[in-house]
């Protein structure tokens, strides 16, 4: 048997049952406060009682023990999210038991196999296991989801006996971040400009292509420490880590700082007068050129090729 | 007469012994309720440090004039110590009564000692006049935030204390009373020509020596509820001091039996080690710390004056509440606030300038080691940098697998597990494996060490952040798992020298993995090369360039290497000296983790990139990886034409023009 502990409905959820479908059978799945819709498990466990309606990993934790301890799985299995790997470390460390946290790939089997992102992503590795419950979370967007099918589980109620040390961490409130425009985080597109843009005014034409293509804009260190732009904007290690499909990074030169907060980027187009700019080793796209000329000719063609 | 004022003499003596002992109990057994502090080694060094930072006034005399105020006034304290007894002696019985063959009887009749009486009765006279005119007139900034006040009384009473000596020594003579031959103190000599033959004489000297006697006893039960408590304070405080390199922070212990003796830092006041509780009853407000303190200079919130003051009041307000065990309130926001122990960058400049040998940076970074560890309570971007240092083994984050590719066809030596040890380990540091501008150090760092024919290799993927960044930004847990990893990489491998470029680098492997077992011997890349030009092994032909260079704080402050890269520099064009500069450098504002934290407001790097410029130089020549990306970013924020570069590689330059 295999427990997975479910977050909530979603691709995370698909993804991780398409994991854990490989390491054994019957499949159940535990969700913490009230039953989450989901299909394709045989039992659905729900821990009731006060504690589960917030976010509160050791108390969650205390519930998926109890199960282990009444079911005897051979896998503990959970997405690779910060909730995931805070829920599951709680478990490992109170049933004193090895925990991989982030795994691409798992073999059934003795000894049980595991692949898992070590090194912030820059490395795989394989790993042997011996534990008699192999507790293990899937590193996100890893695995093909699977299709929701299959008939809906039966849903057992359970209510895990919490001790004071399973509630002294848990969200007692919720704030929502200031919003406006495109989250620079979450954005698809992102344009950033330097010092390049000569002046606060300058940065009309990066809003302009931003806002054509739906995207954000970002900026480099320099400019918010010149005050041109808010610390919000600044792509970074100290700023926001961006991770959009495309980035536009105009003038930007590319010091460590600021490549640290864009290396999630999908493809980076760079613009800059300077051929042998940091940057261009990173980027996709290069454009050697003056920003002022070559950013404002993209807004100019993609209105035509939308006009 | 004699025995009324023997009684007289009596309660207040008792009045102001009392009120003296009651408040130096209170503080000792304070002080004695810290927490641990080695300070014990090292007694050679100690001694050392009394002799020439208390009784030479060495600290104090880096500022020549306030400096020879202070010196005047405390030399002036210790030659007329004796005649406190002397007047109290008087007090009882006028007539010279202390028996001759008793040692303050013998000094009293003795003639040089009347001179230097004399003497420094007129230089603490000289000195309070300037100290007043310092206060009064010239007010520097450094005193912004002091009591001023209380130092007004001070002065007051100081004055007070030597004219009464003055004059009751002067009434003496009138009434052919004195002891000592009279033509051997000038000074009171001339003064007693004031006073008549008769009675008025006899009454005015009774007041004189009351007057006195009076005013020391008021200012001994005054002392230990001021600031002046450094008269009392200072001298222990200066013998416990840091005996060891400044950059070394002392560990902490995360194992041990009683549980309860472990600290994680500072939260309370009842978390402060002994030291640093007799730091703050040190502390008299002169703000010298906080005229050189980067943060403070650039509007930071910041001052390290106000620092320890913060907490020394609440050390003062809470210290009953600590010594009963009762519940305490926490020292950060109450004391200090968050930007405050955010805002330093640990260049250790106010610890370098202080008299009185405060620590401030140890202060701070036990503030950060609580709000960390035990709150999480720390700004956003240093979270991001600890989780980088943490899972990539670099304050980027970049990947562990490219850490050498600045290396790629240099032929240096990569050191795999199992190879034979090299000559000479070269410890590249994370800026300078990953950053495009500081890579240039390493670059050329590598080419002249194998241009001179060293056996020189790198660890590679193997080697890994010191912690440095983790444990300035107080995640000492951190920083400690990485030294002993690292410690254990460097001892399998059969390491025993090492090179570093990085100073911070340089710093914690020669100063804080000691205390994990590594011992090396270790040298700063400017030590090596200066080395190795001195040999004739590499010979550079000096340009006509103007260089001025900047001394890195963990290099030329924290560790005393100011020689070597003037050396090289001198070798390669000429040189020229910015204002700041030696032991008393000034930050490039990257030091204490803030290389990846934000500045707010006015920045500390541009501020320096424009005295490099005031200099007029063509070059600003570097030996630290942050200080090279610093201070270019700063050039460029300044609009300034200086090129910064590592002094590696104006050296490797200078090779090639040959």
């Amino acid at each position: 048997m295999v427990i997975v502990y479910v977050e909530e409905r979603g691709e995370l959820t698909q993804q991780t049952l398409a994991f854990a479908r490989g390491l054994g059978e019957p499949l159940h799945a535990f969700v913490a406060g009230e039953p989450v819709p989901i299909s394709g498990v045989e039992v659905l466990h729900v821990a009731e009682g006060d504690a589960f309606f917030a976010h509160a990993p050791a108390a969650i934790a205390q519930g998926l023990v109890e199960l282990v301890d009444r079911l005897s799985p051979s896998a503990v299995v959970a997405a690779g999210t910060a909730r995931g790997n805070e829920v599951l470390a709680h478990v490992a460390a109170k049933l004193d038991l090895p925990f991989a946290a982030n795994c691409t790939n798992a073999e059934a089997g003795e000894p049980f196999l595991v692949t898992r992102v070590r090194w912030g992503g820059s490395l795989l590795e394989e790993a042997k296991m011996h534990a008699p419950v192999k507790v293990v979370t899937v590193q996100p967007h890893s695995v093909a989801a699977e299709e929701e099918a299959g008939g809906d589980p039966t849903i057992e109620r359970f209510t895990p006996a919490l001790s004071d040390g399973d509630l002294v961490v848990r969200v007692s409130e919720r704030v929502a971040a200031a919003a406006g425009g495109v989250s620079l985080a979450e954005a698809k597109v992102v344009v950033s400009c330097g010092r390049g843009a000569g002046s606060p005014e300058g940065f009309g034409i990066i809003e302009e292509l931003a806002g054509l293509l739906g995207g954000a804009v970002g900026c480099s260190r320099a400019v918010t420490m010149a005050g041109w732009r808010p610390h919000t904007d600044q792509v970074g290690q100290t700023g926001t880590k961006i991770a959009p499909d495309i980035y536009i990074a105009c003038g930007i030169s590319g010091a460590t700082q600021h490549m640290a907060g864009c290396k999630g980027a999908k493809a980076i187009l760079a613009v800059n007068t300077d051929p042998e700019a940091p940057i261009l080793a990173s980027a996709d796209y290069a454009v050697i050129g003056d920003l002022h000329e070559v950013v404002p000719a993209i807004s100019a063609e993609l209105r035509k090729a939308r006009a | 007469m004699t025995a009324a004022s023997a009684v007289a003499l009596v309660v207040a003596v008792a009045i102001a012994g009392a009120l003296f002992t009651r408040r130096a109990l209170f503080l000792t057994r304070l002080v004695r309720s810290g927490k641990p502090a080695t300070r014990a080694t090292d007694l050679p060094a100690r001694i050392r440090n009394e002799a020439t930072i208390v009784l030479g006034q060495r600290k104090l005399l880096q500022r020549l004039v306030p400096g020879l105020v202070h010196a005047f006034i405390f030399w002036g304290f210790l030659v007329l110590f004796p005649t406190i007894f002397m007047a109290i002696v008087g007090i009882v019985d006028r007539e010279p009564s202390l028996p001759s063959g008793s040692p303050l009887g013998w000094l009293e009749a003795q003639g040089w000692y009347a001179l230097m009486v004399d003497v420094f009765v007129v230089l603490v006279l000289v000195g309070v006049a300037a100290a007043v005119f310092i206060r009064k007139v010239q007010r520097p900034r450094r005193f912004d935030g002091s009591h001023l006040g209380e130092a007004d009384l001070i002065l007051a009473l100081i004055a007070g204390i030597v004219t009464s000596l003055l004059l009751w020594h002067a009434s003496l003579i009138t009434l052919g009373l004195n002891p000592w031959p009279a033509d051997w103190s000038p000074v009171s000599d001339a003064v007693s020509g004031l006073f008549g033959t008769g009675t008025a004489t006899e009454v005015l000297e009774r007041i004189f020596v009351w007057a006195h006697v009076l005013i020391i006893l008021g200012f001994l039960a005054y002392l230990p509820h001021s600031k002046h408590l450094h008269i009392a304070t200072a001298a222990i405080n200066v013998f416990f001091g840091r005996t060891r390199a400044g950059g070394r922070l002392e560990p902490l212990e995360f194992e041990g039996e009683d549980e309860s003796s472990l600290r994680f830092g500072a939260g309370t006041v009842a978390d402060l080690t002994w030291k640093q509780m007799l730091d703050a009853m040190s502390c008299t407000e002169c703000g010298r710390c906080q005229d050189v303190c980067p943060a403070y200079a650039t509007g930071k919130e910041l001052s390290p004056k106000l620092l320890i003051m913060g907490i020394r009041d609440h050390l003062f307000a809470e210290g009953p509440a600590a010594l009963a065990g009762d519940d305490l309130s926490a020292l950060v926001p109450n004391a200090v606030t968050d930007d405050v122990v955010w805002d330093c960058v640990t260049c250790g400049a106010c610890v370098h300038e202080c008299p009185v040998s405060i620590e401030h940076v140890d202060h701070i970074v036990d503030l950060r080691r609580h709000l960390v560890m035990v709150e999480s309570r720390l700004p956003a971007e240093t979270e991001t940098m600890l989780r980088d240092v943490e899972r990539g083994s670099n304050p980027w984050g970049k990947p562990q697998t490219e850490r050498a590719s600045w290396a790629d066809g240099l032929g240096v030596r990569v050191l795999e597990p199992g190879d034979p040890a090299p000559e000479i380990l070269y410890w590249v540091g994370c800026a300078a494996s990953y950053d495009e501008r500081a890579r240039a150090s390493a670059i050329s760092t590598a080419k002249l060490l194998l241009a001179a024919g060293l056996d020189v290799a790198i660890l590679g993927p193997r080697e890994s952040c010191t912690g440095d960044p983790a444990r300035r930004a107080g995640n000492e847990y951190v920083f400690q798992a990485f030294a002993r990893a690292n410690v254990a990489t460097l001892d399998e491998a059969g390491v025993t020298k090492i090179v570093a470029s990085c100073p911070h680098c340089f710093n914690t492997l020669a100063n804080e993995y000691p205390d994990f077992g590594g011992r090396y011997e270790v040298m700063h890349h400017s030590e090596l090369l200066a080395e190795l030009v001195r040999d004739g092994r590499l010979s550079p032909v000096a340009g006509d360039q103007t260089i001025t260079y900047h001394d890195s704080c963990y290099l030329a402050r924290h560790n005393d290497v100011l020689a070597a890269p003037r050396e090289l520099v001198s070798s390669i064009g000429r040189p020229l000296e910015m204002a700041r500069s030696g032991k008393r450098t000034f930050c490039c504002g990257a030091g204490g983790a803030h290389m990846w934290m934000e500045e707010r407001g006015s920045q500390i790097n541009e501020e320096r990139a424009r005295e490099a410029a005031a200099t007029g130089a063509d070059t600003l020549a570097v030996a630290c990886p942050f200080c090279t990306i610093m201070l270019d970013d700063g050039v460029r924020q300044t609009g300034g034409d200086l090129r910064v570069s590592d002094v590696s590689t104006l050296l490797l330059e200078s090779l090639e023009r040959a």
